[in-house]
């Protein structure tokens, strides 16, 4: 309305102008016709002037030009002609400019009005809360009082002396954080977080003492059982410029956000991270805000809901840090999964470390703490990036190798002296039983553990190589998963090792004496020695394969749900291979290793006290320089396969006697759990101590 | 006196002799001229109302007050016979001079930017501003002694040679930008005072090399020198940004671009009254005096902007009818020296809005804050209402 008034205003303005001008203009020709006549006029008044000199007051001292008078007269003419001329040329440019200006390039100079005076500020969302199978949350918001500043409350030191007294933190600390502009300029600051709320309340009434100062309810991650499946849950930080350069497409990280940084928090960060709450604010140019034009409250993201089930976990968390911390071995670690689904039940490390140490940003003394050799490296997710010799764990492979190729069958006997010459009398092996074990088949083999027994299988291989090829027996165990990534749903994920005679030429390219494959490396291949590799997530993974014949991928995402409860997101069973192994070749195997569960001397003293039965494998890698790593592997109930698992302590000892009590406390927690009958006192777990440079 | 109008009478018949010869309505008050001239100047109290608003540093009230001062020396002007002042050129030479070295005096002089174009008397004013009043009559009592022929190089060099005096006095404040004004009136002078074109186009021709040579030599002087000689820092990066526009926008190149943000952005029929975000915000410094046209175009628009241009051309055509009605040479050139000065300012200010021109500090007539300004404007207004009236029949 008002515009139209304007423009009607303007136009008539305009009008009136243009109509003034066309007026004087033939005015002023019909004048200049009149001004020839008067010429001839003034010419008689030139003459007059010479009498009365008052009408020519500016006449010059030197008389020439007063007989000019026609000549300066046409002069003169052309002169204000150059004057007009001069004239419009200016007002043709400017005129020429301002369309330009305001009519043609008109919106992006709008554009960048607005761009000079509004700004968008985000809010953090919540992040989504993780849950167990159960839906026992293990990762957690919890609301924290913040007070905020506005940027220009740095310049007012009244108001930053009565926060500093009122929250009691340094003048000094208070400005700086006022100062800090790395959330972005117009952002208001964050003097104080998890502020009493007696605190929250005086700035509340107090409103005119605090100009500039507000209090905002924001979310930060708590843990309530401490440092329980932290390397699984993983941790959060601040987003580093990586982060906000990498963003995942649809995830849009702001500087100053928690973003996740390992374990689940970082492989579901989109689904965790929710969406930025948004103030669009009108800003002077020295950035002070004027008015909040606009505000959208943030929202929280997805809940997830993961395969692990917090009470077995809690016992495996609790199971190994009594182990280490009672002097068995100096880290251990144990991974349970559902052979049914390759879903992780728990997933333990020990050492371990708080989670909520790295809220807002470690500090740099805690990092550095957490790096050295001393501290056994808790951040370190054993489980999936620990790389330890297999041991007799991988026994239940390289016999189904012996099977499948016909090198071994149930009626076959082989004679165990202690020491094997098999491949000549200058390379002697050893079983661990140094007194040998006499004749025995193979499933005897696997229940004692007879390294004979297995020498003898890996011979067959080696001199079958002519028709079988060198790597068969290789071929067929990595069938198992091994010497791959699982894919897992975690970062980190170690490949670990099966040695072929081509690795073994690539890897001592420099050394080529020692690039020979010789039979020794089958033999030790054989009994999990020498260079074979393997992380426990492959292990458990593969004993899984042996109980159901189908290699599933593990993974410790159920399923993700948004606010509404609705499930947006839900993680079927991938079934990667099934291993080419024939169900009689299997059956062989499980019972040799049900064997092991109830005949084995030490595994069946621990395993007989509990109502299920299992099939288990131990074992004793040897490491060089360190004490022996105990393994233990197994899978329950045997007849009706529901889990996989296996424990290993590094510098633990024999398998059999340490690691087979806590893998059968482990197994029993996660059965009764399934049948819902387990009792866990969920008291918090603790980090592992690690001694801070800084701080003493 | 008594012959014309006999002779006059005579002629009845002839309508153009009698519409030249005819009484006027108004005695005292151009009727057209004094309109445009309102209306401008209610135009920018319009303008500066907003501006001033968004601004503790600038007072409505002031500019105000130089309107009031404005109107009172207006009527008095007027009511003086300007053919009175056409004799003294000396006087007027000599008051340009005082007035411009007056800040160089110690006691009175001040010192704002590093530079001395104020001086403390109560008040503080712009003596050069004053100065350019007399600049205009200095360059009309020299320009009307030649009595529309100026053919004889000796003369046309003495001629511009006293033109040239307060141009070399202001830049030793230093004050370019009024310089340039000194040099525009006595360029309008020269032109309507009947300069052989042959000396002008002379005159053009030597300035190009000289402004050419000062660029080359520039560089090599301060090297020498160890210090700014000849162009100031400022004024290098002013061309800087006028040649580039995309020179150094944060820094040096700030107010050129956020000019032509808050024009442009005004659009076709701008923000309204008092919603310019540019200057009330603070984007733009400066506003309300040298970038007001800026605030006028981002409230009113382009239509805002055509009208405050038809102003100035109905004002510029009333004063160029004064002119040629001139009863005497000597005011024609007043008239023509303001209506040159006018549109030069017009052509600056905007121009350097729309970065049509380099920055320079030249206010915008009737438009900008400045009582000083102001004042000066109505005098120069009282000075062509004078020659109207005075020319009257």
């Amino acid at each position: 309305m008002l515009s139209a008034i304007l423009t009607t205003f303007a136009a008539l303005v305009v009008l009136g102008v243009i109509l003034a001008v066309v007026f004087r203009v033939r005015a002023n020709s019909a004048h200049s016709r009149a001004a020839d006549r008067m010429r001839v006029r003034s010419v008689t008044s030139v003459g007059i002037a010479a009498e009365t000199p008052k009408t020519t007051h500016s006449a010059a001292p030197s008389g020439p030009s007063m007989g000019s008078g026609v000549a300066a007269g046409e002069g003169l003419r052309n002169r204000f002609t150059a004057v007009g001329v001069i004239a419009l040329g200016i007002f043709g440019a400017l005129t020429a400019k301002l369309f330009g200006l305001q009519i043609i390039e008109a919106a992006s100079y709008s554009e960048e009005a607005d761009a000079n005076l509004y700004t968008t500020v985000n809010t953090p969302a919540p992040r989504g809360v993780i849950y167990d199978a159960n839906g026992i949350a293990m990762v957690a918001n919890r609301q924290v009082q913040t007070v905020l500043a506005d940027a220009d409350v740095a310049k007012n030191p009244d108001v930053i002396l009565r926060l500093s007294s009122l929250l009691g933190i340094p003048y000094e600390v208070v400005r700086s954080r006022i100062l800090d502009s790395s959330s972005g300029a117009q952002s208001q600051r964050v003097v104080a977080s998890d502020v009493k709320l007696r605190d929250i309340a005086y700035i509340s009434e107090h409103r005119d003492a605090f100009p500039g100062v507000s209090t905002q309810i924001r979310t930060t991650r708590t843990y309530p059982y401490g440092a329980m499946a932290a390397h699984a849950l993983g941790y959060t930080g601040t987003a580093s410029e990586d982060d906000l350069k990498n963003a995942a497409e649809g995830r849009d990280i702001q500087s100053g956000d928690a973003v996740g940084k390992s374990g689940i928090e970082q492989t579901y960060d989109s689904l965790l991270a929710g969406d930025h709450g948004q103030r669009v604010l009108v800003t002077n140019a020295a950035g002070v805000v004027q008015q909040v034009v606009g505000e959208t409250a943030p929202s929280k993201g997805n809940d997830v809901y993961l395969t692990i089930d917090a009470k077995v976990q809690h016992v495996a968390d609790r199971v190994l840090q009594d182990a280490v911390r009672h002097g068995t071995g100096t880290a251990a670690s144990c991974v349970v999964m559902d052979v049914n689904t390759g879903g992780i039940v728990a997933l333990s490390n020990y050492p371990t470390y708080a989670p909520e140490h790295f809220i807002g940003g470690i500090s740099q003394d805690m990092w550095d703490a957490y790096q050295t050799e001393e501290s056994h490296y808790p951040l370190m997710n054993r489980v999936i990036a620990g790389t330890y010799p297999a041991a007799s764990c991988f026994k239940a492979f390289t016999s189904l190798a012996g099977l499948t190729y016909g090198f071994a069958d149930t009626s076959r006997v082989w004679d165990c002296q202690g020491t094997w010459t098999g491949f000549g009398d200058s390379f002697p092996q050893k079983c661990w039983q140094k007194s040998g074990h006499g004749w025995l088949g193979l499933r005897e083999g696997i229940v004692v553990s007879c390294d004979v027994v297995f020498y003898e299988i890996a011979k067959s291989f080696y001199d079958a190589r002519a028709s079988i090829g060198d790597e068969a027996m290789q071929d067929f165990v990595k069938e198992f998963g091994y010497s791959a990534a699982t894919k897992i749903d975690l970062s980190g994920e170690a490949e670990g090792r099966i040695p072929t005679p081509a690795w073994k030429k690539e890897y001592f390219k420099d050394v080529p004496e020692e690039a020979q494959w010789l039979p020794g490396d089958m033999s030790n291949m054989v009994i999990g020695q020498g260079y074979v590799l393997v992380t426990p997530i492959q292990v458990v993974r593969a004993y899984g394969a042996v109980a159901t014949g189908k290699l599933l991928r593990p993974h410790l995402l159920k399923e993700a749900r948004n606010s509404l409860g609705d499930t947006v997101l839900s993680y079927d069973t991938i079934e990667d291979t099934a291993p080419q192994v024939t169900e009689a070749n299997l059956n062989i195997v499980r019972d040799a290793l049900r064997g092991v569960a109830t005949e084995n001397e030490t595994v069946s003293a621990e395993f007989n006290k509990y109502s299920w039965s299992a099939a288990a494998k131990t074992g004793t890698a040897e490491v060089a320089g360190k004490e022996d790593m105990a393994w233990f592997s197994c899978y329950a109930p045997y007849d009706n396969p529901q889990f996989a698992m296996c424990v290993c302590l590094e510098e633990g000892g024999s398998g059999g006697s340490v690691a087979a009590p806590l893998a059968g406390q482990i197994m029993d927690a996660a059965i009764q759990s399934a049948a819902g009958t387990l009792e866990e006192d969920m008291n918090t777990i603790a980090a592992t101590e690690v001694s801070v440079g800084g701080s003493n | 006196m008594a012959q014309i109008n006999e002779i006059s009478s005579l002629r009845m018949q002839d309508p153009a002799v009698a519409r030249a010869t005819r009484p006027r309505r108004f005695k005292y008050v151009n009727p057209s001229f004094c309109l445009f001239a309102l209306l401008l100047v209610g135009y920018g109290l319009i303008v500066q109302f907003s501006a001033t608003s968004a601004d503790a540093d600038y007072s409505f009230a002031r500019q105000l007050s130089g309107v009031a001062v404005g109107m009172v020396l207006f009527v008095l002007i007027t009511r003086m016979d300007y053919h009175a002042l056409s004799g003294y050129t000396t006087l007027f030479l000599i008051i340009n001079v005082v007035l411009l070295l007056s800040p160089h005096l110690p006691g009175i002089g001040v010192e704002v930017n590093g530079g001395r174009s104020w001086i403390n008397i109560g008040t503080q004013i712009q003596p050069g501003e004053f100065a350019k009043i007399t600049m205009v009559l200095l360059a009309a009592s020299v320009m009307a002694r030649y009595g529309g022929r100026l053919n004889d190089l000796r003369e046309y060099l003495k001629a511009l040679g006293i033109m040239a005096v307060p141009f070399v006095c202001v830049m030793t404040q230093p004050d370019f930008g009024t310089g340039l004004v000194y040099l525009v009136i006595a360029a309008f002078a020269l032109i309507i005072g009947g300069a052989d074109w042959r000396f002008l186009v002379g005159t053009v021709l030597a300035v190009i090399p000289l402004c050419a040579a000062i660029l080359i030599i520039d560089p090599i002087a301060d090297q020498i020198a160890g210090h700014d000689v000849l162009l100031k820092d400022y004024q290098k990066s002013r061309l800087m940004v006028f040649s580039d526009s995309t020179y150094d926008t944060s820094g040096d190149g700030y107010n050129s671009q956020q000019a032509k943000i808050a024009i442009g952005s005004g659009g076709l029929l701008g923000k309204g009254f008092m919603q310019a975000t540019q200057s009330s915000m603070g984007f733009l410094p400066e506003a309300p005096t040298d970038f007001v046209f800026c605030i006028l175009a981002e409230e009113f628009g382009f239509v805002g902007a055509l009208v405050l241009l038809a102003f100035y051309i109905g004002l510029i055509v009333t004063s160029v009818h004064v002119a040629r009605g001139a009863s005497d040479l000597f005011g024609t050139i007043i008239v023509i020296c303001i209506v040159g000065m006018w549109l030069f300012q017009i052509l600056e200010n905007i121009g350097m809005d729309c970065g049509l021109m380099p920055i320079t500090g030249i206010p915008l007539p009737f438009i900008s804050y400045g009582s000083s300004f102001m004042v000066v404007n109505f005098v120069m207004l009282g000075l062509i209402n004078s020659v109207w009236v005075h020319s009257g029949r």
